[in-house]
């Protein structure tokens, strides 16, 4: 996975005495009885790309509705640059906002589209037209600039859209699914060039998707959101490989999660007893935790090992019997059951183009994986 | 397959002939030389002539245009203002009621709304002293009050279809909850208020009940005259004003027709 860093520090969050551009302290938003967002807190660095992550009606949206000032939180405050957010209507906000529908007016031209915001600023005619010019060319659109809405594909539309929400140079852009609309090819070449943008405009972007891919991509840290709360917060890397717990492990990626209980807790590992499994987990670290306790562990399928033939050099160890292929073309996914009736997902990938020796449906296999391939997840 | 689609001609031809042999005999007779409704006695357009003599025809359609004129206009900005505060707005208590009475004057039968509306201005004139009497000014009220019925179900349909994002979007943008309004509201919705117009135009000009109810002498409107004509029996030259009214009606039609099939080839509704 590529993450883009921020241009103006490396890691300002991993930095004590850095200063948000954006904070969030204790948000929570109730529409009536149902609680949409709860006690959220957040930083958000200057520069940086910050997606929240979550599925349909975790409270992202609701989350970003009141970034913007379309809705009021019902307790908390959002700080922006220094100033409370807290009155402040959306049109006198400096945030901008790029809509999911890509929210294009359909009776103006391109140009009048993007053109409008400078408009509302009072801005001189001069200086309007060069903006929408050189925005027009940043999202490489220049020649589009008198069409219609409806006579542009939905790529060209989510150009104009970035445009017409980037050419206020709002001190904070937020994205509602920016790249939902497209189509899987057009998302992955869009998703770099939004990220080139941002790092050569250096506007904080908050982005909102439910596509884990999108935001791996994209984004400098994460926040995964879930039931209203954010769950964990991290860069794409900390929170594919270390998930904090069950929900992050398992909506981030695809993984296997092995329950189990403590039989071993040394200094500088522990040994996890796991019927599931079908044999005794090694983890090659220490865990806070005490002997008996009930903890999973979590491996991703691409870190297991899969083979008819004994995989004795692996620290952990089991069998099963192959029951489904998913063949991939770059990589093929087996599901193995174990004797357990656990599922297991392994995924290889195709190095050759054919492979006589490779695990067929039925075939008893041996699994395994090395001790620092699973992440203990005791929440 | 052949005989079906047979059978659908013929069915299609039965009813276009149902529906528009009674309009093709009534031009054909406005040409009618005969003084008599049902003989044919010769091609002649001297019942054109003649309506164009008659000055009360000319003076009542006059005043139906001004009636329908005003009263399509004002029923829109009326409608206008009704369907939003009914869409846009936040739930309010007595919302649901209010867009029950809105629509009402849709199913009220025509009597009750003319006569109604006739005991509302007597009183009023009573009360407040106005409107001063009953003519053109109790008509256009009677027609804007019904034709705002009509022009509230029209926009409420295009306010629901209506993308929100895109007034949220000009408001993130910097316009204000008016600018908004006139900048993005009012020129997305503008068919359906187009439509809508048309719509309470051709009510307003077509109406009799209401208006012979809140009328008064002076103000005698188009249909009014030739319901009056006709109970003296039928003469050849309401056939002939009956043309010209079905020609102006249908190259009203063919505009809308043309404009609305523009629109859609150029996919200007999204």
């Amino acid at each position: 996975m590529t993450t883009s860093q921020p241009s103006t520090a490396a890691k300002p969050w991993d930095t004590p005495d850095a200063v948000p551009f954006m904070q969030i302290k204790n948000i929570t938003k109730k529409f009536g009885s149902v609680v949409a967002v709860e006690n959220v807190s957040l930083d958000v660095y200057k520069g940086e790309i910050f997606c929240l992550l979550g599925g349909s009606g975790c409270g992202k949206s609701t989350l970003l509705r009141m970034l913007s000032g379309f809705e009021v939180p019902t307790s908390g405050q959002i700080i922006i640059d220094g100033e409370d957010q807290a009155g402040v209507a959306p049109y006198d906000r400096q945030t901008n906002m790029m809509f999911q529908s890509y929210a294009l007016f359909p009776h103006m031209t391109v140009e009048k589209n993007i053109a409008y915001g400078l408009k509302r600023d009072g801005l001189p005619k001069k200086e309007i037209a060069t903006r929408v010019t050189d925005i027009l060319s940043l999202v490489q659109m220049d020649g589009f600039a008198t069409r219609k809405p409806h006579q542009l594909s939905g790529g060209q539309r989510q150009r104009v859209a970035l445009a017409r929400s980037l050419v206020k140079k709002p001190k904070l852009l937020m994205l509602d699914e920016p790249l939902g609309a497209l189509d899987k090819k057009l998302r992955e070449e869009t998703q770099f060039e939004l990220i080139k943008i941002q790092e050569s405009l250096g506007v904080t972007f908050v982005v909102v998707t439910h596509d884990q891919e999108e935001a791996m991509t994209l984004s400098s840290r994460i926040g995964v959101m879930n039931k209203g709360e954010i769950v964990q917060v991290g860069t794409p890397h900390e929170i594919y490989e270390f998930p904090r717990n069950r929900f992050v492990a398992d909506f981030i990626g695809s993984v296997n999660l092995f329950e189990g209980r403590i039989k071993e807790d040394g200094e500088n590992h522990v040994v996890i007893a796991s019927p599931e499994a079908g044999t005794d987990i090694y983890v090659p670290y220490a865990v806070s935790g005490v002997e008996g306790q009930q903890i999973a562990i979590a491996v991703r399928p691409e870190k297991m090992e899969i083979s008819k033939a004994d995989l004795g050099e692996m620290r952990n160890r089991t069998t099963g019997t192959v029951d489904e292929i998913a063949y991939m073309g770059n990589v093929s996914v087996y599901h193995v059951l174990l004797d357990s009736g656990k599922r297991v997902r392994v995924s290889q990938s195709n190095r050759t183009r054919s492979n006589e020796d490779a695990p067929t449906y039925g075939d008893r296999v041996n699994l395994g994986w090395a001790g620092r391939a699973g992440v203990v997840v005791t929440a | 397959m052949g005989q079906q689609s047979r059978f659908l001609k013929i069915v299609a031809l039965l009813g276009f002939i149902f529906l528009y042999a009674p309009i093709v005999s009534l031009v054909i007779f406005s040409f009618n030389e005969s003084k008599l409704v049902t003989v044919w006695g010769g091609f002649s357009t001297k019942w054109y002539a003649e309506l164009f003599r008659d000055p009360q025809i000319l003076e009542a359609a006059w005043v139906s245009i001004k009636i329908a004129l005003i009263s399509a206009t004002l029923a829109i900005v009326i409608g206008t203002v009704g369907s939003f505060v009914l869409i846009r707005f936040k739930k309010f208590r007595t919302k649901g009621l209010l867009s029950m009475m809105i629509t009402a004057p849709l199913v009220m039968p025509e009597v009750i709304i003319g006569l109604s509306l006739l005991l509302l201005f007597v009183a009023m004139q009573g009360l407040i002293g106005w409107p001063g009497g009953r003519g053109m000014m109790t008509i256009i009220i009677a027609h804007s009050t019904f034709g705002a019925a009509y022009a509230a179900v029209v926009i409420q349909s295009r306010l629901v279809d209506m993308d929100l994002s895109i007034e949220e979007a000009a408001q993130d943008l910097g316009a204000k909850p008016v600018r908004v309004f006139f900048d993005v509201t009012l020129p997305v919705i503008a068919p359906a208020l187009l439509s809508g117009w048309l719509l309470v135009f051709t009510l307003s000009l077509d109406d009799l009940v209401i208006a012979s109810f809140v009328s008064g002498p002076g103000a005698s409107t188009l249909p009014m005259v030739v319901f009056s004509k006709v109970r003296l029996g039928v003469s050849p030259d309401v056939n002939a004003l009956a043309t010209i009214i079905i020609g102006i009606v249908s190259l009203g039609i063919i505009a809308a027709a043309l404009q609305i099939s523009r629109s859609k080839k150029h996919g200007a509704e999204r």
